[in-house]
């Protein structure tokens, strides 16, 4: 009851400055009508009118000096009091600058880490898309009985003809060409998009134009749009440049538009052109389309999906899947995928925790501090400060503090955004626009706030409580009781809540470290890859590709270093683009397999074993007999399916993608092997069912380039690039990375969250610790004379260090309790996080446990041994 | 006779409003003060400007609540009265007054002993 009291007076004082100018009024009207009764009851006994006025002003006072009084009582003193405390509170700090840059680096921490998080949450999922009615943005999807899938060319021109639902209806293809830029040429990614793209987005350019209807007919002059950061880097923002040509892929494109600054430039994307179907895309089989719309204003999405579910009924005859429908989703809801959010979640949970434990650690460092002056504190009582005075005091010097740490902590969270921007890149989606806005600073206050009202209230409360006699007798003796009790306490919440973190960060580098060991089924070391792309213009058909692989492989295998070299669609771990069925001629059933297209040396750079049968062979080309080699998982889904036992030498069926122009086509294959399988899509998937075709056979011109090397795969890369230069000097080589840079970011997903935890967890655990340390070392010297006349009795050393470390224990042992059970209730959020390990790990839990204990043991040994060193004679003099 | 007067004890009008609300209920500043003055029987100096800071003090601290009310010459004014820990500190002040009292007087009976031969 007296705190609240003592708030609620607080309070009123508040607002007693905000009503000043009404209470001055109202005590005008009252000290007239106090004066017209004075004058009444003065001419009721008998006075004259004028002798009624005299005496009624003389028995009243002064007016003036009255009202002068009352304002004092009310505002002006309280302003005065207020720069009092301020100017107070300052030279406290800078009187206990230790204690003052503790707390502010604590604070700074904590409200810097919040801020970061904050603004990464705010660009992600809070603030609206930025572009213009974002709501009215949708996805347009085929609905599988699992999920969702794109769509196939025709689908989507049927639904682009709903134009009274959408807007703009447009598909985006990721296409990269090559450009040349002074010397090598570079390879510059862009998307292919439909005209009406940009209308989606509801981007208009900066210069220029974006594409107009029919540009992406069959046969329409090539145009480029460019992202406003190419044109800067690349043009030095010339604005002269409309209507000049852009040599990609040594075709000519005139540039027709440069769009704004922003969204589009954290776009992977610096040029858009307008995509062109091919003849062999007019199908329903490819399911290659992710179609974006913008709906008519007045649409809503149920609207849209009802039309949908229309058109989906109207269409059953030609659509193959029977069991998919269509559907419209909101375009924000699935820029942020599951993992992602479920990351930004966990993060933001530990970053809060953190924050707890920082403002615990400053109620507690504030608690200590106050018991120093409580006397102070009693004295002023007594003098006659009112409780709420001195919370006021109490509450205005944390109130520095808090703003100093919240100032330091807005920095601290600008500088951390700036390293994590560039870390997370492409984790998050190109739409989030992370930047220290005033939503974030408005957050950084009301954090400062929170934590001056966890971290200040208490301490004020606390020391403020209690009465003269008491602290004045109590002061340099024993340990000022309940005070202990309560900052004991806050130490082990700290304890329980780092727990937690450390419990959680354990699991998660269990995880990471089951994904790091699980069998790649290919050997990793050692090998180097990049990426190209053949033009059309100087590799127009199948057989120019041919060559060119061929070329690429007996030159590399020339460079000094390199021991194998091979030429591949697609690399281990990053997915296989191509599904097709596989069918046995004359049967029935089929299955899904993935297609990968690799020439004769890929299995043997990779080292993947060969199971039975061959690989692909020298001879396996153009006109010779079509082969296919298989995994495990196929060999088994083909017993299981057609009940074949021994696969080598069967015929199946597969669509084979064609070249270019060409259309893909259904061949019969022959199967010549069956290999181990490798891990083509994610670690934690299970391995796919992957069919391998000769690339001869089906030449791509997108292509990966797999190189393993005696020595370090960087030292041979100039040689590889010279080689490259000598094929073909116009071809830019892309995405180099050894297979181990591809392994790490195939785990992206995984590691990310892992360190955030990690890195939290060790802060919160450092901070429990400094806790720990602050409570322990403030008993020891509360404890000297106790101590002292302890080993003034013939305790050894020995005792006194275990005295004061099972102080530290028994705090440790009951946080970690605290903590277990919060572990147990909590570590469940990670369950789509973890690989193969289960949320409440023994192992794990324990190695969790294990480190708090050893931190905080580590921290209370500071102050045990001072402990120690106590002098039993100096103690017992200097106490009298 | 004036010269007989003494001022307010210092610190103690907040003890005298107090009482005065206590026992007569509900009241506005004028008749506060006249009430004391009425019960001091003209022992009192009391400016009774005085009195208004002090109802505004003690109101500050929630010891008493104020009400528009109509006084004897059909003015609006705030009438006074007791809240609950208003009554609270009224013992409080009570007894610490009481204390205080009791020990001036048994520190000037045992001087006033000391003193004889």
């Amino acid at each position: 009851m007296k705190p609240a009291r003592s708030l609620g007076f607080v309070a009123r004082r508040f607002a007693a400055l905000f009503r000043k100018r009404r209470l001055d009024k109202e005590l005008e009207g009252e000290i007239f009508a106090h004066m017209e009764m004075a004058e009444f009851d003065a001419i009721a006994a008998g006075l004259s009118p004028e002798e009624a006025r005299r005496q009624a002003n003389q028995r009243f006072g002064g007016i003036q000096q009255m009202k002068e009084e009352h304002r004092d009582q009310r505002s002006v003193r309280w302003m005065e009091n207020l720069s009092r405390d301020l100017r107070y509170g300052m030279a406290s700090l800078a009187r206990d600058p230790g204690f003052a840059a503790i707390t502010i680096g604590l604070l700074a921490l904590g409200i810097g880490a919040n801020t970061a998080m904050f603004s990464i949450v705010d660009a992600v999922m809070l603030k609206p898309l930025p572009f213009p009615e974002p709501e009215r943005m949708v996805r347009v999807w085929e609905s599988t009985p699992t999920g969702h899938n794109g769509t196939t060319t025709l689908t989507f021109l049927d639904w682009k003809r709903q134009s009274d639902i959408f807007e703009a209806l447009s598909v985006e293809n990721p296409t990269s060409a090559a450009v040349a830029t002074g010397g090598d040429p570079a390879r510059i990614l862009g998307k292919q998009v439909s005209t009406d793209y940009f209308q989606v987005f509801g981007v208009k350019p900066q210069i220029g134009r974006t594409f107009a209807p029919g540009e992406d007919h069959p046969g329409a002059a090539p145009v480029v749009v460019l992202s406003h950061a190419f044109w800067q880097t690349q043009f030095a923002g010339d604005p002269g440049i409309l209507n000049r040509n852009l040599m990609l892929d040594g075709e000519p494109h005139r540039i027709i538009g440069v769009l704004p600054a922003g969204s589009f430039d954290r776009d992977e994307a610096r040029f858009w052109t307008p995509l062109i179907f091919a003849p062999d895309q007019m199908n329903r089989g490819q399911h290659w389309l992710n179609p974006i719309g913008r709906l008519r204003t007045g649409v809503s999405i149920q609207q849209a999906r009802a039309r949908m579910t229309a058109l989906r009924a109207s269409l059953n005859d030609v659509i193959f899947q029977k069991d998919w429908g269509f559907t419209v989703d909101p375009f924000a809801q699935l820029l942020v995928g599951d993992t992602l959010r479920r990351s930004i979640y966990l993060a933001s949970g530990a970053v809060l925790m953190v924050l707890l434990i920082a403002c615990a650690n400053v109620a507690n460092l504030a608690l200590a501090k106050g018991a120093t002056r409580r006397k102070e504190m009693a004295l002023r009582t007594a003098l006659g400060a009112s409780r709420g005075r001195l919370i006021v005091q109490l509450l205005t010097e944390s109130l520095v503090l808090c703003v100093l740490g919240g100032a330091a902590g807005v920095m601290l969270g600008a500088l951390l955004l700036g390293v994590a921007v560039p870390l997370l890149g492409t984790s998050l989606p190109f739409t989030a626009d992370l930047s220290m806005d005033l939503r974030v600073l408005w957050f950084a206050a009301a954090a400062v706030m929170a934590v001056l009202i966890l971290a200040g209230l208490l301490p004020a409360l606390q020391t403020s409580f209690g009465t003269l006699s008491n602290a004045l007798n109590q002061s340099p003796r024993g340990s000022s009781g309940s005070n202990a009790a309560v900052r004991r306490t806050v130490v082990i919440a700290e304890v329980a809540a780092s727990v937690v973190l450390i419990c959680g960060a354990a699991l998660l580098f269990k995880s990471l470290a089951k994904l790091q060991r699980v069998d790649l089924g290919v050997r990793i070391d050692h090998v180097i890859t990049m990426s190209t792309d053949l033009p059309s213009a100087a590799y127009p058909s199948p057989a120019s590709a041919a060559r060119f692989y061929e070329a690429v492989v007996q030159r590399l295998k020339a460079v000094p270093g390199v021991e194998q070299a091979s030429v591949s669609q697609g690399l281990p771990l990053q997915g296989v683009q191509w599904g097709e069925y596989l069918s046995l001629p004359g049967v029935k059933d089929f299955f899904l397999v993935r297609l990968k297209l690799v020439d004769p040396w890929y299995f043997g750079t990779l080292q993947i074993p060969l199971e039975s049968g061959s690989g692909i062979l020298d001879r396996d080309r153009a006109g010779a007999p079509p082969v296919v080699v298989i995994n495990e998982e196929v060999a088994r889904q083909l017993s299981n399916t057609f009940g074949i036992r021994n696969p080598i030498g069967r015929t199946v069926s597969i669509d084979v993608p064609g070249y270019g122009p060409i259309p893909e086509s259904r061949t019969k294959l022959q199967v010549v092997g069956v290999i181990r399988s490798e891990r083509t899509a994610a670690l934690n998937a299970p391995p796919e069912l992957v069919a391998y075709l000769p690339l001869a056979q089906a030449p791509r011109q997108d292509i990966k380039l797999v190189v393993r090397t005696q020595s370090e795969p960087a030292s041979v890369m100039p040689g590889i690039r010279e080689a490259m230069r000598e094929i073909d000097p116009h071809l830019p080589l892309g995405d180099v990375m050894t297979m181990e840079q591809v392994k790490q970011q195939s785990i992206l997903w995984a590691r990310q969250p892992t360190w955030v935890l990690g890195a939290f967890a060790g802060v919160a655990a450092l901070m429990a610790a400094l806790g720990l340390y602050g409570v322990l070392a403030h008993a020891v010297t509360d404890q000297r004379r106790e101590i002292g006349i302890r080993m003034a009795l013939g305790a050894r050393r020995g005792d006194v260090v275990s005295l004061t470390l099972r102080s530290a224990l028994s705090m440790l042992l009951v946080g970690l309790a605290g903590g277990l059970a919060g572990a147990f209730a909590l570590t469940r959020a990670l369950k789509s996080l973890l690989y193969e390990v289960s949320t409440l790990d023994p192992a794990a839990i324990a190695l969790a446990c294990v480190l708090m204990t050893l931190v905080g043991l580590l921290a209370a040994l500071i102050p045990a041994s001072r402990a120690a060193g106590v002098d039993p004679m100096t103690v017992l003099r200097e106490e009298g | 006779m004036s010269e007989h007067k003494t001022d307010v004890p210092y610190g103690t009008l907040d003890l005298l409003i107090l009482k005065t609300l206590d026992t007569m209920g509900p009241m506005h500043g004028y008749r506060i003060a006249r009430r004391i003055e009425q019960v001091a029987e003209n022992l009192l100096q009391l400016n009774q400007g005085s009195i208004y800071p002090a109802l505004i003090r003690l109101e500050e601290q929630g010891w008493i609540r104020t009400r528009w009310g109509i006084s004897e010459t059909s003015r609006k004014v705030k009438f006074y009265s007791l809240t609950r820990a208003g009554a609270k500190q009224l013992s409080v002040e009570v007894r610490n007054w009481e204390r205080a009292t009791a020990l001036v007087a048994k520190f000037l009976e045992a001087s006033g002993a000391e003193v004889k031969p």
